[in-house]
């Protein structure tokens, strides 16, 4: 067991390198092998990510985010699956390199911060806790598509206002589309970050009383929520067009990387230091 | 006689029987090929007069607005060449007859011809894609008349593939090359489907309306024009009877929920001004509104092209579009030009392999007149329960020894190599004898 998961912690990052090539040849030069090979390449990755995530389970016994590098194993695995449903959808193959991109520097990272026989963090047995880092998860998951659609909408946005008619005019869907998928992963990240604080609120409210509002993490997380929330809320008062609301999701990306990899490795002295 | 003259055949037997006379947009003017285009009944009756002339044993006409081409398989070149010429050409218009009015191709340069009129290489708008469906409907009605033989029937089933293959495999049809499809595409990049789409046209002159036509055709069902002249707004309406007519100064109201604004007036100051677009866009903040201003001087106030969501392209914007997507044409030619070698070579190697098939009979004959007299002069010394089996014994070995010689002459690869293995085959078995004999 420990030697699968030793070599899928190489092969995953390498997997996806070579998937967004495979994609990458798809948008730049809708090169025939890669329309033929791109789909079952990536699920080809997909299927190991999903065999490694169930192997470290077992193997730890534990929900696969004790730490930084599990936590970014799990946004990259998340973000893998919501760009194969959209795919298999029908919708925005052509968005795939973009995706997929994001998909490998999330494991590549994880694979860097990856440590020999990390310790066993008894927190993590706890169901109710693992509720509250799966909605985290499934919150920066969705973040990051909605980071990712953002990107790519400023871009085709930029063609279109330009008359340029450069590289991404013509090649992804359509910027009402782009928004929509960005609009609909920006709800469901602030939904399930919404979650993660009230469920975290709740169970470190249980055990550490009112000392845990001071950690860093959740301190920087709840700034993070506000920004969402302020997006969304502009947006919503029509205030914010997609521009903006792009734009805002970049924002967040950028926070959401400073909170896991600089809050965590940087202010290990709060509640999360256990990370 | 000064039309083009029929050159001496090379005598090559690796090239299919074919000749083609035709004129397109590249060599007659418009006013002499409407003279020799023809429509469905004129083209099934000119194939029958073709087919009932002697030196002709198959046709097809391809008679489009840019081309008229007949294509033939000839039992006299000669003969068939000069029955094109005036049946076809000169007996319609004898102008024809002037040095590059028409083009002659034969065999393997036909067949080519062909392929490349169904990919688009050969139209007036590089891709164009209709082409094809004009390919497939001429071949319909020479098959209908009965005008086409094995040979063309083959050679239209290539031009079929190639021009499906050009459209599959390449990008030879994308992207808009005129100004009415560069709106849709613009369009599409914007919006989630044309159906959905408001569409205000500011102008109602030749230009709008030619403008309108793609955008009707791919899915607009919402159509508004504002028009100062209410007689050439009806006229509008004439040709597109779901479009409601608005008075010029309300354009301005249906500013607020039309996404898709299309402005060709003539007038001299501009008839949507930034402030005109920036009071809509309060109505409609989050949803992107694309202006195209086909009018010169300008329609629409440039700055306004500024506004957050307004995308404003005029007609500078929609020429780069087309020349970058008529760009991006020419550089799929190659790879149509080489799907159009790969239908060209199994096209050659189908008509090489009727020029095997006498040979392969005759071969099979023998083969089978040499079993027979063995199996007369053996069954005497077997008994008679067990002839049926010997029967079907020999026949089976007959046909496995025979399987792969036959196969090899079918597919030979068109090699100087060809001819003479089918003249060796015919050495080494006798063949010639046989028929003699036969």
């Amino acid at each position: 067991m420990q030697t699968f998961l030793d070599t899928a912690v190489i092969l995953l990052p390498l997997a996806y390198l070579l998937v967004a090539v495979d994609y990458g040849f798809l948008f730049f030069s809708s090169h025939p092998v890669a329309e033929r090979t791109a789909t079952p390449a990536l699920r080809g990755a997909v299927l190991l990510h999903l065999a490694y995530l169930v192997a470290l389970t077992i193997h730890r016994h534990q929900f696969p985010a004790a730490t930084v590098a599990q936590a970014l194993a799990m946004v990259a695995f998340f973000v893998a699956v919501v760009y194969v449903f959209v795919e298999w959808h029908g919708r925005a193959r052509s968005t795939g390199f973009w995706l997929v991109s994001l998909v490998f520097f999330f494991q590549l990272l994880s694979s860097v911060l990856t440590r020999p026989n990390p310790p066993d963090r008894a927190i993590f047995h706890d169901p109710f806790f693992s509720v509250h880092v799966l909605l985290a998860l499934l919150g920066y998951t969705a973040f990051v598509v909605a980071a990712g659609y953002g990107f790519l909408f400023l871009q085709l946005y930029r063609d279109l206002k330009s008359g340029r008619f450069a590289t991404f005019y013509g090649k992804l869907p359509p910027l009402e589309v782009l928004e929509r998928m960005m609009t609909g992963a920006l709800l469901i990240g602030f939904a399930a970050l919404t979650g993660a604080v009230v469920t975290g609120a709740l169970w470190a409210n249980r055990l550490y009383h009112d000392q845990w509002l001071h950690d860093p993490k959740i301190v920087f997380t709840l700034a993070t929520w506000v920004l969402y929330a302020a997006a969304l809320l502009l947006r919503r008062l029509r205030r914010w067009q997609g521009r903006q609301t792009a734009l805002a999701s970049l924002a967040g990306f950028g926070a959401i990387l400073f909170s896991l990899m600089v809050v965590n490795f940087f202010f290990t002295g709060g509640f999360h230091g256990f990370l | 006689m000064t039309a083009p003259l029929l050159e001496p055949a090379s005598g090559s037997r690796q090239e299919p029987p074919l000749l083609l006379v035709g004129t397109d947009y590249r060599c007659s003017p418009i006013e002499l090929r409407e003279k020799v285009a023809y429509g469905k009944e004129e083209t099934e009756e000119m194939l029958v007069h073709l087919l009932a002339r002697t030196e002709v044993a198959e046709a097809f006409l391809l008679s489009t607005c840019n081309r008229t081409e007949v294509y033939l398989q000839p039992r006299d070149e000669e003969g068939a060449y000069h029955a094109i010429l005036d049946m076809v050409f000169l007996h319609r218009v004898p102008e024809l007859e002037r040095p590059g009015r028409l083009y002659v191709k034969r065999n393997g340069e036909a067949a080519r011809h062909l392929l490349g009129v169904a990919s688009g290489l050969e139209s007036m708008v590089l891709g164009e894609p209709e082409i094809l469906g004009q390919v497939k409907q001429a071949s319909a009605l020479a098959e209908a008349v009965g005008a086409e033989g094995p040979v063309l029937r083959r050679l239209l089933r290539s031009a079929a593939a190639a021009g499906k293959r050009a459209r599959q495999e390449t990008a030879i049809t994308s992207g808009a090359v005129s100004l009415g499809y560069a709106v849709v595409e613009l369009a599409r990049n914007i919006f989630r489907g044309l159906e959905e789409c408001q569409v205000l046209l500011i102008g109602a002159g030749e230009i709008a309306r030619s403008v309108a036509r793609p955008v009707v055709e791919r899915g607009a069902r919402e159509l508004r024009v504002a028009n100062r002249s209410l007689e050439r707004a009806q006229q509008f309406k004439a040709e597109f009877p779901n479009a409601e007519i608005l008075a010029f100064d309300d354009r301005l109201t249906a500013l607020q929920t039309a996404d898709l604004v299309i402005a060709s007036t003539g007038a001299d100051e501009p008839v949507l001004t930034r402030a005109h677009l920036k009071a809509a866009m309060k109505h409609r903040p989050s949803r992107p509104l694309l202006v195209v201003d086909l009018g010169v001087p300008r329609n629409v106030e440039p700055r306004a092209g500024r506004l957050e969501n307004v995308f404003l392209h005029a007609i500078d914007s929609l020429d780069t579009l087309i020349q970058r997507n008529l760009k991006r044409r020419k550089e799929e030619v190659p790879k149509v030009e080489e799907i159009i070698e790969q239908e060209l070579t199994l096209f050659r190697g189908w008509v090489r392999g009727l020029e095997a098939e006498p040979l392969i009979a005759r071969l099979q004959k023998q083969a089978e007149k040499i079993r027979r007299n063995e199996m007369e002069a053996a069954l005497a010394r077997f008994p008679q329960e067990t002839h049926e089996e010997l029967e079907r014994l020999t026949r089976s070995l007959v046909r496995k020894i025979l399987h792969h010689p036959s196969t090899r002459l079918r597919t030979r690869d068109g090699g100087a190599g060809d001819l003479s293995r089918l003249d060796m085959v015919r050495e080494l078995f006798h063949l010639d004898d046989d028929e003699t004999a036969d």
